[in-house]
C-alpha cells in the first residue's frame, strides 16, 4: 500500500466518524420530538439500535464515541431536568456503562465476524488465483510458456514492480516480467521451484512496499510448485516426443536402407553390365549395341542421381531443414521449364496446361517448386496409361492458388488417399513400378514448408493430385511492379 | 600443343579428377590439378592457367573464399562445380567472381560448353574493345548493341528501356549464367538487388517478345534457384 492510499483510508475513517455522528443526531432530533409519548427507559432501550448499527458498520472507534455522544444527549434532552448534564441517579451511571457495553460487545463480534470473512475471502482468492493458475498450466508443454503464465500471476497477484523466473533446466533461461533488467537492490523474495527431481528453478519477487507477508509467501510457494508440476510435465512431455522422433526415424533408417539397396541396384546392375561389356570384346566397336549400352549407362546414371537426391531431400525434409528460399515467381514459369525438362519422358502422354498468365506472383521457392510438378507429373505418367491426358490446372481460391494435377490413372481406393503421401508406401507392388517410393512424401514435405496443404483426390477418369500455395508472404501480398511508361 | 589452353583443375575427389585430365587432354586442354585449396592458389599463380575448375566442397578450404582470394588478383575464367541443393553457396561464388557453375554429376557436353564460353569472354574482355561482338544472334534474333536494334527474323522488336538494358546485358554475356543478384544491380541498379520479381516478370515479357514458344523458351533460359543464361549462336 502507498501514500495515497492511505490517505484515502484516512478519510474514510473520517467519514465513519462524521455518518455516526449525523445518524444519532437524526435519532436524537426524532426521540426529541417523540419526548412526551414515549417513556424515558423506552427511550434508552432504542438508542441501542442507531448504537448497534454504527458499531456494525463503522466499527469500534465511532461505536465507543457515539456511546458517550448518546448518553450525552440522553442525559440532556430526555433525563429530567432536561438541558442539563447533570447526573442524578445511578441508573444514569448504568445506562451510560450499557451503553459503552454495548458498543464494545457488538464490535468484537463484528470485527470477528468480519475477520473470519476477509479470511474467508482471502482463501477464496487464492483458490481462485491456484485454480486459474493450474488451469493455464494445463496442457502446456514449452516450459517458456510456462514460465511465462507463471511470472505472470504472481506479478498480478503480489502486485508487484518486477518479476523474475529462472529455469534450470536442458536449456536454462530466464523470464522476465517486465521485458526490462531487474532493478539493482536484491529481490524481497526468492521462492525455489521444487519438485521431486529437486529444484527446476526460482521465483524472485521485488516489492519495496508493503512487506511481504507470510500467507502471501505461502501462496507463492503453492504457485512454485503447481509451475514445477507443470515444467516436469512438460519436460516429459518432450523426453517423450524426442524419443518417439528418434524412434520414427531409426524406422525411416531401416526403411531407407532397404528402400537403397533395392532401388539403387538396379541402375548400378545396368551401369555395371554395359560398361564392363564395353571394356570387354563382347560388343564390336562398330555395333549399333555399343550406342545402345552407352546410352544405357547415361540414363542409368541420372535415374541413380535422381534416386539420390530424393533421398537427399526426404533426410532434409525429416530433419526440419528443408527451409524455402522463397521468392515471388511466377507459376507458369516454373510449369513451363518442368514440363520443357520432362518432354522426353512424357512423349507418349498429352499434357494439357491451363495454367492462366495472369496469375498473380507466388511467393515459393522456385527449385522446390520445380521438383513438385516434376514429382507430380513423373508420377502420373508412371501411372497412367500411354495415351492418356495428363493435366495441370492452377486458379486462385481466396487468399492461395489452388493447383490440380490430374491424371486419367487408375484410381486410389480412398482409405489410401491419406497414405499415398506417406514415405515408402505404395499401393502397387513395388517390383511393378520403379523408384523410392519417396516423391509424393517429398511433395507433400515441400508444399507444407510453404504453408501449403497436399491432398488426392478420385476423379472420375482417374485420379487427381491437389495442392495450395498461400499467396501472401508474411502478410504480405503479391507485389504490383513498377512498369515502364515509354511506348512499347 | 603449347599454345593449347591451360586449365587447372581444384577437386578433391582423385576419380574426378582422374577423369577430367583425361577427358580434357584427350579434347586438347593442357591440364594440372590440384586436391586442396592451398595447393590450387599456389598453382593458379605459377602455372597461368587459362580457366580454373573449382570444386566448392574443399577439405582445407571453402571454395567460395579460393575463388574470392583468385579474385584479388586474376581475371581468370573460374567455373565452378558443386553438388546438387546447394544453390546459396554457387551463388555465392558467382557473385564472389565465378564465371559460371556445373553441378555433379554433370555431361561432358555440358561441362566444354561452359569452358567454351568462359574462354570466349576472357579472351573478348583482354583483347581491343573492338574486337568484341556488337551483335549478337540467336537463333532468328538478332541483337545489335551498337545500335539499339532487336530484331526477329527481319522485324524490328519495339522494347522498352528497360527491357532493352536487360536484353542487352544478357546478351553481352550470352553463354555465360548471370546470378539475379548480378542482372538487378546491372540493370536495376544496386538499390534493387532483392527485388526477384521484376526479372520474373521482365523476363516473361521479353519471352513473349522474342521466344516462339514463352513457356518452353530456347534463349533466355532461367537457370532454378541462380538466374539466367542467354543462348545465343556459337
Amino acid at each position: 500500500m502507498n501514500f495515497a492510499m492511505q490517505n484515502s483510508s484516512f478519510l474514510s475513517h473520517l467519514r465513519r466518524y462524521l455518518f455516526s455522528f449525523l445518524l444519532i443526531a437524526f435519532i436524537t432530533v426524532l426521540f426529541f420530538a417523540l419526548r412526551d409519548v414515549l417513556d424515558t427507559t423506552l427511550v434508552a432501550l432504542l438508542y441501542l439500535l442507531p448504537l448497534g448499527v454504527i458499531t456494525a458498520y463503522w466499527g469500534l472507534g465511532p461505536g465507543i464515541t457515539s456511546a458517550l455522544i448518546t448518553f450525552l444527549t440522553f442525559n440532556y434532552f430526555f433525563i429530567e431536568p432536561y438541558y442539563t448534564f447533570t447526573v442524578h441517579q445511578p441508573i444514569d451511571i448504568v445506562i451510560l456503562v450499557v451503553f459503552l457495553i454495548v458498543a464494545v460487545v457488538i464490535s468484537q463480534l463484528v470485527g470477528r465476524a468480519q475477520a473470519g470473512l476477509a479470511a474467508a475471502t482471502a482463501r477464496e482468492r487464492e483458490d481462485t488465483q491456484l485454480y486459474k493458475l493450474s488451469t493455464d498450466l494445463t496442457g502446456l508443454h514449452d516450459d517458456h510458456a510456462i514460465a511465462k503464465i507463471l511470472a505472470k500471476q504472481v506479478r498480478a497477484v503480489a502486485e508487484s514492480e518486477y518479476v523474475e523466473l529462472n529455469v534450470a533446466g536442458t536449456q536454462p533461461f530466464a523470464y522476465r516480467l517486465p521485458e526490462i533488467d531487474p532493478p539493482t537492490r536484491p529481490s524481497e523474495l526468492i521462492v525455489p521451484i521444487e519438485a521431486a527431481r529437486g529444484v527446476l528453478g526460482e521465483i524472485r519477487l521485488w516489492r519495496a512496499a508493503p512487506a511481504i507477508s507470510s500467507s502471501e509467501k505461502q501462496l507463492f510457494q503453492t504457485f512454485a510448485s503447481q509451475g514445477a508440476l507443470a515444467l516436469e510435465r512438460a519436460w516429459l512431455a518432450q523426453a517423450e516426443s524426442r524419443a518417439q522422433v528418434l524412434e520414427e526415424s531409426d524406422h525411416l533408417k531401416s526403411a531407407i536402407l532397404s528402400s537403397v539397396s533395392h532401388e539403387l541396384r538396379t541402375p548400378l546392375s545396368t551401369i555395371k553390365a554395359a560398361a564392363s561389356s564395353l571394356r570387354g570384346r563382347e560388343v564390336g566397336w562398330d555395333s549399333p549395341a555399343r550406342v545402345e549400352l552407352i546410352a544405357a549407362i547415361d540414363d542409368e546414371a541420372d535415374h541413380l542421381n535422381m534416386l539420390v537426391g530424393n533421398l537427399l531431400d526426404m533426410s532434409r525434409i525429416e530433419s526440419g531443414a528443408l527451409k524455402p528460399k522463397r521468392e515471388w515467381n511466377i507459376l507458369p514459369e516454373i510449369v513451363g521449364s518442368v514440363l520443357a525438362r520432362m518432354k522426353h519422358l512424357a512423349e507418349e502422354h498429352q499434357i494439357e496446361v491451363d495454367v492462366p498468365e495472369n496469375l498473380p506472383l507466388v511467393p515459393a521457392d522456385y527449385v522446390q517448386m520445380e521438383q513438385v510438378f516434376t514429382n507430380l507429373v513423373s508420377n502420373s505418367l508412371k501411372y497412367a496409361p500411354a495415351r492418356t491426358v495428363i493435366r495441370i490446372r492452377a486458379r486462385v481460391e481466396d487468399e492461395s492458388i489452388h493447383v490440380e494435377v490430374s491424371n486419367q490413372g487408375p484410381q486410389v481406393p480412398s482409405e489410401h488417399l491419406e497414405r499415398i503421401f506417406d514415405k515408402f508406401y505404395r499401393i502397387t507392388a513395388a517390383e511393378r513400378v520403379t523408384g523410392t517410393g519417396l516423391g509424393l512424401s517429398i511433395c507433400k514435405g515441400i508444399i507444407e514448408a510453404h504453408g501449403g496443404r497436399i491432398w488426392a483426390e478420385n476423379v472420375h477418369d482417374g485420379l487427381a493430385f491437389n495442392f495450395t500455395l498461400p499467396l501472401t508472404w508474411d502478410g504480405a501480398k503479391p507485389p504490383q511492379l513498377p512498369m515502364d511508361t515509354e511506348a512499347e | 600443343m603449347s599454345n593449347a589452353p591451360h586449365i587447372l583443375v581444384i577437386d578433391d575427389e582423385p576419380q574426378i579428377l582422374r577423369a577430367m585430365r583425361t577427358i580434357l587432354t584427350e579434347k586438347q586442354f593442357r591440364v594440372t590439378t590440384a586436391s586442396r585449396g592451398e595447393e590450387g592458389l599456389t598453382l593458379a599463380a605459377t602455372a597461368e592457367p587459362d580457366l580454373v575448375i573449382l570444386d566448392l566442397g574443399l577439405p582445407d578450404m571453402d571454395g567460395v573464399e579460393v575463388c574470392t582470394r583468385l579474385r584479388e588478383w586474376t581475371q581468370v575464367p573460374i567455373i565452378v562445380l558443386s553438388v546438387r541443393d546447394t544453390e546459396r553457396d554457387k551463388v555465392a561464388a558467382l557473385d564472389q567472381g565465378a564465371d559460371d557453375y556445373l553441378t555433379k554429376p554433370f555431361g561432358i557436353e555440358e561441362l566444354l560448353a561452359r569452358v567454351r564460353v568462359a574462354l570466349r569472354h576472357s579472351a573478348s574482355r583482354k583483347g581491343v574493345q573492338g574486337a568484341q561482338s556488337k551483335v549478337v544472334m540467336a537463333g532468328p534474333i538478332t541483337i545489335d548493341l551498337a545500335w539499339h536494334i532487336v530484331k526477329r527474323g527481319d522485324e524490328e522488336v519495339k522494347l522498352t528501356g528497360t527491357e532493352y538494358k536487360l536484353l542487352a546485358y544478357l546478351a553481352a554475356n550470352h553463354g555465360r549464367v548471370l546470378t539475379h543478384q548480378s542482372i538487378l544491380t546491372n540493370v536495376w541498379g544496386p538499390a534493387d538487388a532483392d527485388h526477384t520479381e521484376y526479372l520474373r516478370v521482365y523476363m516473361r515479357q521479353l519471352r513473349k517478345k522474342l521466344e516462339a514458344d514463352p513457356q518452353r523458351p530456347q534463349y533466355i533460359l532461367t537457370e532454378p534457384g541462380i538466374g539466367y543464361r542467354f543462348i545465343a549462336d556459337e
